[in-house]
């Protein structure tokens, strides 16, 4: 099986609430894949499932070959509500959790102390984790999630409260986790986050799939056909040029989007412009996945939906 | 298995080996042992004698009286005395609860009542030990409604008084005797009460003598060790509990453990608090039966189903309390919960007085089969009956008690698994019964 997580037709209900409808997901092993969608999309009841700390009301939840029961040793889970006993020692913390996921021996104490290093946390081990501050908790707890070799790692929301050293320091982390062939599965409701980490892109709203699929094919699939140019002369007019159907007013920038039309190839509308005109930058627009997100769910669910969607997003 | 253990010795060091625990269940019950046993030879100190002269108006044959009791000083007392065994007159405790004789050499001086003010400030300068004044009328007249009066200096120790006063009564009641042309002592001999001996006739022929007082006290000793050792873990069972849930560490621990794993870990856990518990104060329990002499109260027989019935009453209480502990995210929001379990459970208490007159009676009978009463009952029912329980009463029990403990068990498992995810507003009684349905 090549597949990490296969849900088959998955649902959970919370009395009159559907948080999940009849989703089907796989996840195939070795991927970095974001888990993307606003809050109360039902991403977190999804990672419940795979975890099985809730269970389904239907379908199946296969994890790494069997269910996550059975594989917990094998997972490592940074759950969204996360916590710490506050009396106990950051060293007795994490070991507990390592030996609850069957890691024992001499060898943790020592591994212990250099994943305390790699995070910035050295000298921490005696203290308390009252003691500690919220975002040095965060990364105690992404060390328990961790800390036994996990074949799978499951983060829900991994950067939230997070300043950005410390976001770059656990994006790092992750980054190099995926490099040594470990699949990672992460969600979170910021989605440029997981555009820049991730290989694979699985979005939902409300309980269904969006999106699921790799990001370079998204990008390919969701190509805005877009230039965006910033010209010297902030007087250019660019109907002159081919290929080019409709031009947008000059962002505070000083950026201008440039709709191409259907047949028009943009390396060859950028080479006409680069060789007639003086231009400070020239680029092919990439799509954000915020936009594509939008976009999807005013197709599927019409455009109140993707304004409620678009305010979920911006606002969290 | 070895998760569950992981999780119960957490679940013990951190409650068991803290400064906290090892202060309140450990440290304070050795202290206040160490305390008793250090303060009871001091307060062995017996008084001064009583040596002076004591001041007197009263009528002449009373005086003659008193005169003789107070050479005689407490030589009935003495002499009783003189009769325990060596064990108890030797034993400091047992000394705090007998009476003690007061040594005295007192010399009686009579006056005139006209002379009572001036006797009384030469008591409080300390001429005499003491002013006493009998009317006559208390001698003559039986209804008569004059005050027999003591005067003694602020400071004169309260085995003093009792002494001066109580011989002053007695030489009045002597003295009316002797009017009457009675002899007091030959009187106070037809009064005396023999003591009735109750012997209970054993199954076997042999007779032994009924110790009433050991058949009360003895069975709330009991139900007390089982309640605090019980329930002082449950307690700790329900904070941690709630303390997880609260801190939203479950979730952590959910992703690498089962709920049913968890539980289990938790409760065995708390299961070690109560023994160290348990060991704590029945060691100190025995330490008092054995200061008292009182060993031989306690059987061996007793002390086994003891153990079988704690560990029952343990696993009762302890699934209840980490039910209420999963369902709810405050400890304020669990005390809804809690109030009507308490009041189950205190049924044992209000009933101690019905089970130790009437261990085999048909409340003391019935209210052994109700579940959350078994151990409770069934322990008062066993150190307080005179007659042994019958065995397949004893088995009843037990198989009712341990199959109670399975379904309690089945039911906290339930509540905890839907529980302790949930946060917000606590469920009611209804809410619980449709998890257990439900989960």
């Amino acid at each position: 099986m090549n597949d990490a997580i296969t849900l088959t037709s998955v649902c959970k209900s919370f009395g009159e609430t559907k948080a999940v409808a009849d989703m089907d997901l796989q996840i195939p092993k070795g991927a970095l894949c974001g888990f993307l969608g606003p809050n109360g999309a039902g991403k977190s009841t999804t990672i419940r499932m795979i975890m099985s700390i809730i269970h389904a009301d239907k379908g199946k939840v296969d994890v790494l070959g069997t269910n996550a029961l059975a594989a917990k040793d094998r997972i490592g889970y940074l759950p969204e509500e996360r916590g710490v006993y506050r009396k106990m020692k950051v060293g007795a913390f994490i070991k507990y959790i390592a030996n609850l996921k069957g890691l024992r021996g001499s060898s943790l104490n020592k591994s212990i102390d250099d994943w305390l290093d790699r995070i910035d946390l050295p000298n921490v081990k005696k203290k308390r984790c009252e003691e500690l501050s919220k975002g040095m908790q965060q990364k105690v707890q992404f060390l328990s999630a961790i800390i036994h070799d996990p074949e799978l790692i499951i983060l829900d929301e991994p950067f939230s409260g997070l300043d950005p050293l410390n976001t770059q320091v656990i994006g790092g982390i992750i980054e190099e986790l995926h490099a040594s062939g470990k699949t990672i599965l992460f969600s979170t409701h910021v989605l440029h986050q997981a555009e820049e980490v991730c290989d694979r892109i699985v979005m939902i709203d409300k309980g269904c799939i969006v999106i699921d699929d790799e990001i370079v094919s998204i990008r390919k699939k969701f190509d805005p056909r877009i230039v965006q140019v910033e010209p010297v002369d902030e007087t250019t007019d660019f109907s002159k040029f081919s290929g080019i159907r409709k031009q947008n007013a000059m962002d505070k920038d000083g950026n201008i989007d440039l709709f191409l039309e259907d047949n028009t190839e943009p390396i060859t509308v950028i080479q006409e412009i680069a060789s007639a005109i003086p231009v400070r930058s020239i680029q092919i627009l990439k799509p954000t996945l915020t936009e594509i997100f939008i976009n999807q769910v005013e197709c599927n669910q019409g455009n109140e939906a993707a304004e409620e969607t678009r305010e979920l997003l911006t606002h969290g | 298995m070895g998760k569950i253990f992981t999780v119960a010795w957490r679940e013990f060091r951190d409650t068991a080996l803290t400064k906290a625990f090892l202060f309140g269940a450990v440290i304070m019950p050795i202290f206040m042992i160490g305390l008793f046993i250090i303060v009871l030879p001091l307060l062995d100190t017996e008084d001064e004698p009583l040596q002076g002269t004591v001041a007197i108006i009263a009528p002449d044959d009373v005086v003659t009286e008193l005169k003789v009791l107070y050479d005689s000083g407490d030589n009935a007392i003495q002499e009783q005395l003189q009769k325990l065994p060596d064990i108890v007159k030797n034993d400091p405790m047992a000394k705090m609860v007998l009476p003690r004789a007061t040594e005295a050499e007192i010399e009686i001086e009579v006056f005139d009542s006209s002379q009572l003010e001036e006797l009384k400030k030469q008591v409080q300068d300390g001429d005499f030990l003491a002013c006493i004044l009998i009317p006559k009328g208390i001698v003559k007249n039986l209804d008569s409604k004059e005050l027999l009066e003591v005067f003694i200096p602020i400071e004169f120790s309260p085995d003093h008084t009792n002494f001066i006063t109580s011989n002053v009564e007695k030489a009045v009641v002597n003295a009316r005797l002797k009017r009457q042309g009675h002899d007091p002592n030959q009187v106070r001999s037809l009064l005396k009460r023999p003591r009735a001996h109750a012997m209970r006739i054993q199954e076997d022929g042999e007779v032994a003598a009924d110790n009433k007082l050991a058949r009360t006290l003895l069975p709330m000793a009991f139900l007390l060790l089982l309640w605090i050792a019980a329930f002082t873990s449950g307690n700790y069972l329900l904070t941690t509990t709630i303390e997880e849930k609260s801190n939203k560490v479950i979730e952590v621990l959910l992703s690498a453990i089962s709920p049913m794993q968890l539980l289990s870990g938790k409760i065995l856990g708390q299961a070690g608090v109560s023994a160290v518990i348990l060991a704590m104060y029945g060691f100190a329990a025995i330490v008092g039966l054995i200061a008292f002499a009182m060993m031989d109260l306690v059987t061996f027989s007793q002390l086994g189903l003891f153990l079988v019935y704690f560990v029952m009453g343990y696993f009762m209480i302890a699934t209840m309390m980490v039910a209420v502990g999963s369902a709810v995210s405050e400890l304020s929001d669990a005390q809804s919960l809690m109030g009507p379990m308490m009041l189950i459970m205190m049924v044992p208490f209000m009933l101690w007085p019905i089970l130790t007159e009437h261990p085999q009676g048909i409340v003391a009978v019935i209210s052994s089969y109700i579940p959350p009463l078994i151990p409770f009952v069934m322990i008062i029912r066993i150190t307080a009956t005179t007659e042994p329980i019958m065995m397949w009463e004893i088995l009843l029990s037990v198989v009712l008690g341990y199959l109670s403990v399975f379904c309690m068990v089945w039911m906290a498992a339930r509540i905890f698994r839907i529980g302790i995810l949930l946060q917000g507003k606590p469920p009611n009684i209804f809410q619980l019964i449709h998890w257990i349905r439900q989960g």
